[in-house]
């Protein structure tokens, strides 16, 4: 997600000075900062107040058996869209007011970790020459295979 | 209804505030480093573990690049490495699967630390899946001779 100043500058020729480094960084920092909070905020506070009516719940209960195999509520769901179709600052700002305990939230950050921004990235691996549709398909398998281990372990563990 | 939607505003804006705290000390620790020779030469401690996943040091860069910056933010060095150093089809799949399953680490392990998570957990997890999965791939798919 985060993105350099200009992408492929300063790759060759001259090396800019530490401090015009330092001022490129905070500023670009600040620049991707500025478009993730531009997705982020809107889809925490549109999440925060959806939970006090009764319609997250009722989408929430059609994933909930699908959520369930990984030890997830069905609200979850939403989450893991943002995180293939966005990214992963757009699927925290669904997770967080679902106040989920820890176990959900590695679940999520090891799931999601593997298999998100499919698009944006599948475009890139195959802009490699590497087969980007294939590879994204295996993205998704794998996520979801690590899921159900994660599941199953956290379930021995805790009995 | 107006206290829940300033209670609804109030934590996003407390979310917004962790993630510029991890956003912008990155991208400017990034911007700092990668002019760095060091940083460029990472083949050459490497080239054992490359082999080991079927990949040549012509590959370390872009894969570093990768795991550590991101495919979107490394998508430059990644795209440009792979097509200057004519990376064969075996090659460029085995390090597309690698990053694929594994990729911003250090950024995609902190957002989710400060929201609760188990970063041993997300982070291991993630790197021994791609070595043992890009490793096993290698020896299944066997390279052409010559």
């Amino acid at each position: 997600m985060i993105r350099p100043p200009d992408p492929g500058r300063g790759e060759e020729g001259t090396v800019p000075d530490l401090r015009a480094r330092f001022r490129t960084g905070i500023e670009a920092g600040l620049r991707t900062s500025l478009q993730i909070l531009k997705i982020t905020v809107p889809l925490y506070v549109a999440v925060d107040l959806l939970k006090r009516t009764p319609a997250i719940g009722i989408l929430g209960g059609a994933f909930a058996p699908v959520m369930g195999l990984f030890g997830l509520p069905g609200e979850a769901a939403f989450a893991f869209i943002a995180a293939f179709l966005l990214n992963l600052y757009a699927a925290i700002a669904i997770l967080v007011p679902l106040r989920l305990d820890a176990f959900q939230v590695t679940q999520c950050g090891l799931m999601m970790g593997i298999a998100h921004n499919l698009v944006v990235e599948g475009g890139v691996l195959r802009s490699t020459g590497a087969r980007g549709g294939f590879l994204t398909f295996c993205r998704l398998c794998i996520s979801a295979a690590t899921g159900l281990a994660l599941h199953a372990a956290h379930r021995m563990v805790s009995g | 209804m107006m206290e829940a939607v300033a209670a609804a505003f109030l934590g996003a804006l407390k979310l917004s505030g962790k993630l510029v705290l991890i956003i912008v000390p990155l991208v400017t620790l990034f911007e700092l480093l990668r002019h760095l020779p060091a940083f460029r030469r990472t083949g050459d401690a490497v080239d054992p573990l490359m082999r080991g996943i079927g990949l040549t040091r012509e590959a370390a860069l872009p894969l570093f690049t990768g795991v550590f910056l991101g495919i979107a933010y490394g998508a430059g060095i990644i795209i440009r490495v792979a097509q200057e150093k004519r990376l064969p089809a075996r090659e460029l799949f085995l390090m597309g699967l690698f990053l694929a399953t594994c990729h911003a680490v250090v950024e995609d392990t902190l957002i989710f630390v400060v929201i609760g998570g188990n970063a041993w957990i997300m982070l291991g997890v993630r790197l021994v899946l791609a070595i043992c999965l890009t490793a096993l791939l290698a020896r299944l798919w066997k390279p052409r001779p010559g």
